[in-house]
C-alpha cells in the first residue's frame, strides 16, 4: 500500500469543543484527507464530542466557532455529520423530532448534522478502509 | 520530508502528557513494526524526561508550533496534516490513545 | 473484521465505560465480532458484588452479566492491573477472564478502540 492508495474515513470525534483540541485536529486532518483525493464516508459524534453539533454555541467573536467550521466543511463537501442519539439526548442536544418527541421546549441541532444511532458507527467500521478517532486529550 | 515506504502494522496516535496513564500503556503495546506519532498535549513529550523511553517517533508540526517546540532537536520527524493522512494510509490499522 | 474495545477508567465516577460498552453492544447486535478489555483502573468494572443504588446509577456489574447473551465474545482481564487493584481471578464477575496485556494481545484485532 503506498501513500497514493485512495482511502475512505470515517471519523469519529469524542471530545467537546472549547474543552478539547479533538474538533480542531480532526478538521485539519479531514481537509488533508479531502486535498489528498480521500473520501471521508462520515463524521460521527460521539461522547462528548456531539457538543460539537450545538447550534447555541456562542464562542467570543475572535476565537474559531468549531460547530460554524465543520458545519461549512460537511456542507461544502457533502459529508453526512451525524451525532449519536444517546450521547446527544443525554447532554441536551436534539432535533426536531426529539424535541417533538420529548416534548421538550427548543431543539439545538446544528444544520447539516444529524441525530442517528450507533449503527451508523458500525457501518462506517464495515465500509471505510478506516475508522480514525479523535479523543479529548484528558 | 520523505515518509518512510516500508508497511507500518499499527500507527499509534497518541495526544496525552506523559502523566496521562493512556501514554505508558500506548508505549507498552507497541509491537516492532509499529510507529508512533504525537499530538496535541502528546507532543509536551519530546521535552519530558520521557524521552528516553520513545521509540522513533513522528509528532504534529502545527502542534510543535504552538507550544514553541522544535521537533528535530529532540530526535523527531515533524510531520504536516497531509503527511500524518499519509501515515494513516501507509498503516495496516490505527489506533487513537 | 475484529474488534477489541479498551475500558481503562474505573465505573461509576465517568461515564466513558458505559458508551464504550454501548459500542461493544452495539456492534455484537450486527454480528461484528467484538471483545472487551478492562485495564489500568478499568479492571475495577470486573469485581463481584456491586450496589451502586445508593448513588442511583445502574450496575455495571449487571449490565457485563448481558454480555455473553449480546454476543460479546470475551471479557478479559489485564492480569497485572488485577493484581495492582487486588483483584485474585475469583472475585472477577462470571465470564470474565484474565490476559496478559501485551502487543501480542492487541495486534491479534483488525480494530482496538477507545470510547473518550
Amino acid at each position: 500500500m503506498s501513500e497514493n492508495t485512495h482511502n475512505s474515513f470515517t471519523l469519529v470525534i469524542t471530545g467537546a469543543p472549547y474543552t478539547t483540541q479533538a474538533p480542531q485536529t480532526a478538521l485539519a486532518f479531514a481537509r488533508a484527507a479531502i486535498a489528498k483525493g480521500h473520501t471521508i464516508d462520515r463524521i460521527f459524534l460521539y461522547g462528548d464530542g456531539v457538543h460539537l453539533a450545538s447550534s447555541l454555541t456562542t464562542p467570543p467573536s475572535d476565537e474559531t466557532h468549531w460547530p460554524n467550521a465543520w458545519a461549512s466543511f460537511l456542507s461544502a463537501n457533502r459529508v453526512p455529520g451525524v451525532a449519536c442519539v444517546a450521547s446527544a439526548l443525554r447532554r441536551g442536544l436534539v432535533d426536531e423530532n426529539e424535541q417533538k418527541r420529548h416534548e421538550l421546549t427548543s431543539s439545538n441541532l446544528l444544520a447539516p448534522f444529524e441525530i442517528a444511532g450507533l449503527g451508523e458507527w458500525v457501518e462506517g467500521n464495515i465500509k471505510s478502509s478506516k475508522t480514525l478517532y479523535f479523543h479529548g486529550g484528558h | 520530508m520523505k515518509l518512510p515506504m516500508s508497511q507500518i502494522h499499527t500507527l499509534h496516535i497518541l495526544n496525552k502528557t506523559p502523566e496521562h496513564p493512556r501514554f505508558n500503556e500506548c508505549l507498552a503495546m507497541m509491537g516492532p513494526d509499529d510507529a508512533l506519532v504525537l499530538t496535541e498535549n502528546g507532543v509536551t513529550a519530546l521535552w519530558s524526561t520521557s524521552k528516553a523511553a520513545l521509540p522513533k517517533v513522528f509528532a504534529t508540526k502545527a502542534d510543535l508550533q504552538a507550544r514553541g517546540l522544535v521537533a528535530e532537536a529532540n530526535g523527531a520527524t515533524s510531520v504536516d496534516y497531509p503527511e500524518l493522512v499519509d501515515l494513516t494510509v501507509q498503516a495496516k490499522r490505527v489506533i487513537s490513545w | 473484521m475484529t474488534t477489541l474495545i479498551v475500558i481503562d477508567q474505573a465505573p461509576y465516577g465517568l461515564w466513558a465505560g458505559r458508551e464504550a460498552l454501548d459500542m461493544a453492544f452495539s456492534l455484537a447486535t450486527f454480528d461484528q465480532p467484538v471483545s472487551l478489555l478492562f485495564t489500568g483502573a478499568g479492571v475495577n468494572w470486573l469485581r463481584k458484588g456491586q450496589t451502586p443504588d445508593a448513588i442511583e446509577q445502574k450496575s455495571v456489574e449487571r449490565n457485563l452479566s448481558a454480555a455473553p447473551v449480546f454476543g460479546i465474545e470475551q471479557l478479559l482481564a489485564d492480569e497485572a492491573s488485577c493484581q495492582r487493584y487486588g483483584l485474585s481471578p475469583d472475585e472477577l464477575i462470571d465470564g470474565a477472564n484474565m490476559a496478559r496485556g501485551s502487543s501480542g494481545l492487541l495486534a491479534s484485532y483488525t480494530n482496538v478502540i477507545f470510547s473518550n
